[in-house]
């Protein structure tokens, strides 16, 4: 249609007075009548009503007006009817545009000159823009037949019921283990009194066992995409860890589960068990592990149930603790005595007071549950596997193998099995006893461990009857000595001289010992040399005491025994006489920039030599594989570093068949890092022997622990570790003796008790054992679903108010200050006191004041009223009067009573002796043993005090704390205040701003239940009206390519939100396309496109830049 | 035309959030001076420089962008696509001679309506001061 065919009609709405009265509505006619193009302009007294839609029908049909402006409201109000009347009279609706100079010109000014220039320029600025409006057609499209209810409350529940009544399916989406919501917290409800719970928990059965609910609770949404009609919502289900259809709620489970956390429902007033359901009528019934991650099982290498073992030892059950480990590692004695533990460097405990004493509690567990010697296990499966090196690397892979059914050979070329357990650690430290019983029980079961067999060539293995091979050989080789001297008699190699030392051959140690390094392999030698006979023995270290790698107790106690430190010290010659060691010379070290392993690096401050009258020097500067045991092997390669290369995730070698681990690999040489070795390796063997992918699904941990927030529980008092008693000094410094001595039961109990439950589930297992139906699984994992949605409803519901912020009231200072909340629980009979209304002490209070407006109404915390305050206070000063008799006093700014009953109910009360109090508390503070209230009675002009035994704190409603998140996930917009935001405060009130997102209840603003009821119902009708139409009229503003423009640039695909747009190679020069489905018509892609190539529909280039032109124009 | 310099503001307003506020701001009857023309985006990210610049050429002595706060954009992130591309836009105008005051980016929420009125009152009397914007003379190439 060309310009000149252009006939624009404009109508100038007076509103009434609501334009008319700062608006000059005849003169804004008048130009519009000059304007290019305008054939007819009118002005009436309301544009929108029968007559005013006629008048612009008629021109249509009389004067051929083909473009239409009505100069009126806002577009948000009026568009889509003034677009219908365009229709009717048979012209595109996409002809039209409207000036909004009512909500932006005549209700923001006074000023009629100025407020009329103003409508003059909006209407100039709309004429010349729909002069470039083209006709488009709305897309129709079909509605998926579902609803989403996105909340289980009551709001929820009853929008879930209308929808599914009406014969649609509904999936109603939970984040608790139960539906119910507030309500079901609720002790009475206000006017009537009924039970709160007799009044939902049939609601909530019928919503569990409705044909047309989907109940998925303890999921949330995770994400929204599509459209009005057509969403994709993706739900992700968390582990309950329970299977919900076979558990039958018998709550044996919770009676075995050792570890308690305040329980949610009754406000942390009462405590629940990590295995439990929040309260007796849940829906579902079934029980839900609450399992998260602790710090401690993470940062294990080998991923111990660390906290289910220290749970069950703080139960007693010693046994159980036991075998929870021994289900994972055959090393308890073992670790509990060696482990570097880095488990206990994350413990949360830490930032109390001290870190739990875990090594020590694990010894504890392995040195006094009950001694049952494993049965064997039958081999199952043909395949044969073997390992090179009987270390804790090489024997947990064995003891892992063996459990699975395999025919495991260990080969171990020392006379002695253990590897570094046996060789590497003194007696004091792992006595040969503890250690042999662990290497027997895993002989127990069925591994073979052949002494004396040194294997050359790995590959041969698997030509003799082995269809795997695990080497795992260990780092028995010393470091490097590149010191004059070192050749001298008395110059050992630590690794040499505890192996030695540990086989029982006596090593010729003098009188005066020196050792180098600062590692436990250092320390060690040390302490053997003492035990040896040296009379004095000395360390020397060139970093400084806290860079050690030794353990802390373990330098503590060679201090202890007589050691002497000598820091920032390294050996630059040893001397000798006959060829024997008898001086040894050092040099100062100081400390320079950071290396990366975080410490300074050492470097020599020149002249500062000295000597230093010595016999023996041991050096502890580190250890190597010694790959000549495996030489013979081929296909896999070594690392510069003298160790083997493998897949770490695997630890496959280059050839086929054969695994590697430990410190062969070079990891960072610590005992519980190579039992995690053997367990990896076990894993990867088995996969291989079965032909199953050796990556797959396979999980590595890559949480940190410093990534987990715990949240230390109020109240928590500072308990010290429990120091590990040990030998005298005396007692042990001649001999080999154990040195630590182990926990007491008690001591044991003690220490476990200090354990912070970080992950809530402690993986104890308990409830496996006592669950007939057998329906709890740990291993269960996350689900995440798609549903196809044509309409969601979030009932998301509310926060309260938490009164600490208000310091004023002493909450959580003082006793028996409780908050409204609090108060239902109290008052419950299902609640933690049975339903007795009693203070701290246990008395019952003789009198109680009720704050109103804690946290509404208050310009320090939120300015609204929260509506249901007040109700609520008068129904709990009823149910005080009713359980106690106490006197009640109730402190108020205005009493709000506007409902069905509402005010007949303030009357009784006030009947029933409840003095009503106008002012607002002030203050609430403690004088001796007596809780005072202080305010203003502003009837009398006075303040007053009002000694109170109780306080209850009358805690406002506030937007759920992660309302932002969800609105960004359903794309909807918040008020003020968080809360979800109306399409319109009086017409669409349960309309969110985005099409097909309807909202019920208080996540839209704080009310009461029957409003909720309403509202929710009111919103499930809308739902209804969308779902019943079947199909839904889809604006056609998106976005749009001129093909001949496109450079294929790309900088569009890269700023869509909804990946709309793609490369389209069907010709031959490769352009963007919009997916119209897809696109939301932003345009963000267009005012990025460099070739003005796209345009979105009814907002063109054209079309806005005509509208600045007009709007400007003079 | 009057003594008094009244500053001429075009106002691009994102449909969901600001244009909802300024909405709001009327329906509140909140008082604002009448220097700004409202024109409707969809949203503050399809708000092309050249709008901003031809509003200059044609007689604007400011420009006011508003978008949905960060996080809350309707479109998920368009609102941040005009965080990036008015500050650049600023910077091209001052090199143009056009003081980047003239030209405004605020997120104004659906509920903001004081907000808005708030905002246009402190944009017109900025740009009253800045006095207008001289579209033949000044600025370093002028």
């Amino acid at each position: 249609m060309s310009q000149s065919e252009t006939k624009v009609g404009v109508y100038v709405c007076q509103c009434g007075i609501n334009i008319a009265a700062t608006v000059d509505v005849e003169a804004v006619k008048d130009l519009a009548a000059t304007l290019p193009n305008v054939a007819v302009a009118r002005q009436y007294q309301f544009m929108c009503s029968e007559p005013g839609q006629e008048m612009i029908k008629k021109d249509i049909r009389e004067l051929g007006i083909n473009r239409v402006v009505v100069a009126s409201c806002s577009p948000r109000m009026h568009e889509p009817t003034f677009q219908a009347v365009l229709k009717d009279a048979g012209l595109n609706p996409y002809f039209f545009d409207m000036a909004n100079i009512r909500e932006h010109c005549s209700w923001v000014s006074t000023d009629r000159a100025q407020s009329t220039e103003k409508a003059q320029r909006l209407v100039r600025g709309a004429v010349a823009r729909v002069i470039w409006q083209e006709p488009l057609e709305a897309r129709e499209v079909p509605v998926t037949p579902s609803a989403l209810v996105v909340g289980g409350g009551i709001a929820g529940i009853q929008a879930a019921l209308n929808i599914a009544d009406a014969g649609y399916h509904v999936y109603m989406v939970e984040r608790d283990a139960s539906i119910g919501g507030r309500m079901a917290q609720l002790d009475k409800t206000f006017p009537t009194l009924d039970c709160s719970a007799c009044i939902l928990t049939p609601k909530m059965v019928l919503v569990g066992r409705h044909p047309n609910i989907t109940l998925l609770s303890y999921s949330e949404v995770a994400d929204v995409s599509g459209y009005v009609g057509n969403f994709k919502v993706k739900v992700k289900k968390k582990p309950r860890y329970v299977e919900k259809e076979k558990c039958t709620g018998c709550n044996e489970c919770a009676k075995v589960c050792p570890v308690e956390v305040p329980s949610e429902f009754d406000m942390a007033l009462s405590k629940r068990k990590a295995i439990y359901r929040p309260f007796a009528q849940a829906i579902p019934s079934a029980f839900t592990i609450d399992k998260k991650k602790s710090p401690c099982k993470i940062t294990c290498p080998a991923h111990i149930h660390v906290q289910g073992y220290i749970a069950l030892i703080a139960e007693g059950k010693f046994t159980e603790s036991l075998e929870l480990i021994k289900e994972q590692i055959p090393f308890a004695s073992v670790c509990g005595r060696v482990c570097t533990h880095p488990c206990e460097d994350e413990c949360k405990r830490r930032e109390v007071d001290e870190p739990i004493a875990i090594a020590a509690l694990k010894r504890f567990a392995a040195d006094n549950a009950e001694d049952k010697p494993p049965a064997p296990v039958a081999i199952t499966r043909k395949e044969k596997v073997a390992v090179i090196g009987s270390g804790p690397a090489g024997l947990t892979a064995a003891y892992d193998l063996v459990r699975m059914g395999y025919g495991v050979t260990v080969f171990e070329a020392m006379p002695m099995a253990g590897g570094m357990l046996a060789v590497g650690i003194p007696e004091y430290r792992l006595p040969k006893g503890i250690l042999n019983k662990e290497i027997d029980n895993i002989k127990k079961l069925g591994a073979e461990i052949k002494l004396n067999s040194r294997v050359d060539d790995a590959g041969s293995l698997l030509k003799s009857g082995y269809q795997a091979v695990f080497m795992a050989v260990g780092a028995h080789k010393g470091g490097n000595i590149d010191v004059p001297g070192k050749d001298l008699k008395g110059v050992y190699d630590a690794i040499d001289f505890l192996r030695e030392t540990n086989l029982g051959r006596r090593v010729a140690v003098g009188k005066k010992v020196a050792v180098i390094g600062g590692g436990n392999s250092a320390v060690d030698a040390a302490r053997v040399a003492q035990r040896e006979g040296a009379e004095s023995v000395q360390i020397f270290y060139r970093r400084q005491r806290k860079d050690m790698p030794a353990i802390a107790i373990e330098v503590a106690d060679a201090e202890a025994e007589g050691i002497k430190l000598n820091f920032l010290t390294t050996p630059t010659k040893i001397s000798g006489k006959q060829g024997k060691v008898t001086e040894l010379e050092c040099i100062h070290m100081e400390l320079k920039e950071l290396d990366r392993s975080g410490r300074g690096t050492p470097y020599p401050v020149k002249g500062s030599e000295f000597t230093t009258e010595i016999d023996t020097v041991i050096f502890a500067v580190g250890q190597n594989p010694d790959l000549s045991l495996i030489s013979g092997a081929k296909g896999y390669t070594v690392t510069r570093q003298g160790t083997v290369a493998v897949d770490q995730m695997t630890l496959e070698t280059g050839a086929k068949g054969i695994f590697a681990g430990g410190d062969m690999i070079g990891s960072a040489g610590t005992v519980i890092e190579a039992i995690a070795a053997g367990k990896r390796a076990a894993v990867s063997i088995d996969r291989f022997l079965q032909g199953h992918d050796l990556k797959e699904g396979r999980e590595e941990e890559t949480l940190k622990a410093s990534d987990i927030k715990v949240t230390i529980p109020e109240g928590t008092e500072k308990r010290p570790r429990m120091g590990m008693p040990e030998l005298a000094v005396e007692e042990r410094r001649s001999n080999f003796r154990e040195v630590a001595l182990g926990f007491t039961r008690e001591m044991a109990i003690a220490e476990a008790k200090r354990c912070l439950n970080c992950a809530v589930c402690s993986e104890c297992r308990l409830c496996e054992t006592v669950c007939l139906p057998k329906c709890i699984n740990h291993n269960m994992k996350e689900e995440v679903l798609e549903l196809d949605i044509g309409a969601i409803l979030l009932a998301t519901g509310h926060d309260f108010f938490h009164a600490p912020a208000l310091p004023q009231y002493n909450y959580g200072r003082f006793p028996n200050i409780i908050e409204s909340m609090e108060f239902e629980r109290l008052c419950s009979a299902s609640g933690p006191t049975g339903g007795k209304v009693t203070m701290v002490d246990g008395r019952v209070p003789e009198s109680v004041a009720i704050i109103h407006c804690v946290g509404s109404r208050d310009s320090h915390a939120n300015s609204y009223c929260s509506r249901v305050c007040c109700m609520h206070a008068m129904k709990q000063a009823h149910l005080v009067k009713e359980k106690t008799g106490a006197q009640v006093y109730e402190l108020y700014i205005d009493i709000r009573a506007s409902g069905k009953g509402y005010e007949e109910f303030y009357e009784r009360v006030q009947r029933e002796g409840v003095l009503f109090i106008r002012g607002r508390g002030a203050e609430v503070v403690l004088q001796g043993n007596q809780l005072v209230v202080k305010a203003e009675e502003t009837g009398l002009g006075r303040p007053i005090t009002l000694p109170v035994d109780m306080v209850i704190l009358s805690t406002g409603m506030i937007a759920r704390k992660d309302s932002a998140t969800v609105a960004n996930v359903f794309h909807i917009t918040r008020d003020q205040h968080g809360f979800f935001m109306e399409s319109h405060p009086k017409l669409r009130p349960f309309h969110s701003n985005t099409d097909g997102i309807f909202l019920g209840g208080t996540c839209q603003a704080p009310r009461d239940i029957p409003d909720t009821v309403a509202h929710a119902s009111a919103a499930a009708a809308e739902v209804l009206s969308l779902l019943a139409r079947g199909k839904v009229t889809i604006e056609p503003l998106t976005a749009q390519i001129n093909p001949d423009r496109c450079s294929a640039c790309r900088v569009c695909i890269s700023l869509c939100p909804y990946q709309a747009i793609s490369l389209d190679g069907k010709d031959e020069k490769k352009v963007a396309e919009v997916n119209e489905v897809l696109c939301k018509g932003c345009g963000v892609c267009v005012a990025a496109c460099p070739a003005g190539a796209i345009t979105t529909k009814h907002f063109t280039d054209q079309q806005i830049l005509a509208q600045i032109e007009g709007v400007l124009a003079r | 035309m009057s003594s008094k310099f009244e500053p001429r503001i075009v106002g691009f307003l994102c449909n969901w959030c600001s244009y909802s506020g300024a909405d709001l701001a009327g329906t509140s009857r909140v008082k604002y001076p009448p220097n700004i023309d409202i024109i409707r985006v969809m949203c503050s990210g399809r708000v092309d420089p050249q709008f901003v610049i031809k509003a200059f050429e044609k007689g604007a002595d400011g420009v006011l962008v508003c978008g949905c706060h960060p996080g809350d954009c309707h479109y998920a992130e368009g609102n941040y696509k005009a965080g990036r591309r008015i500050p650049l836009l600023k910077k091209m105008l001052s090199q143009l001679g056009i003081e980047e005051e003239r030209l405004r980016l605020e997120w104004v929420s659906a509920s903001e309506g004081e907000r808005f009125a708030a905002v246009v009152r402190d944009m017109t009397e900025q740009v009253r001061k800045l006095g207008p914007l001289n579209r033949n003379g000044g600025g370093e190439n002028g």
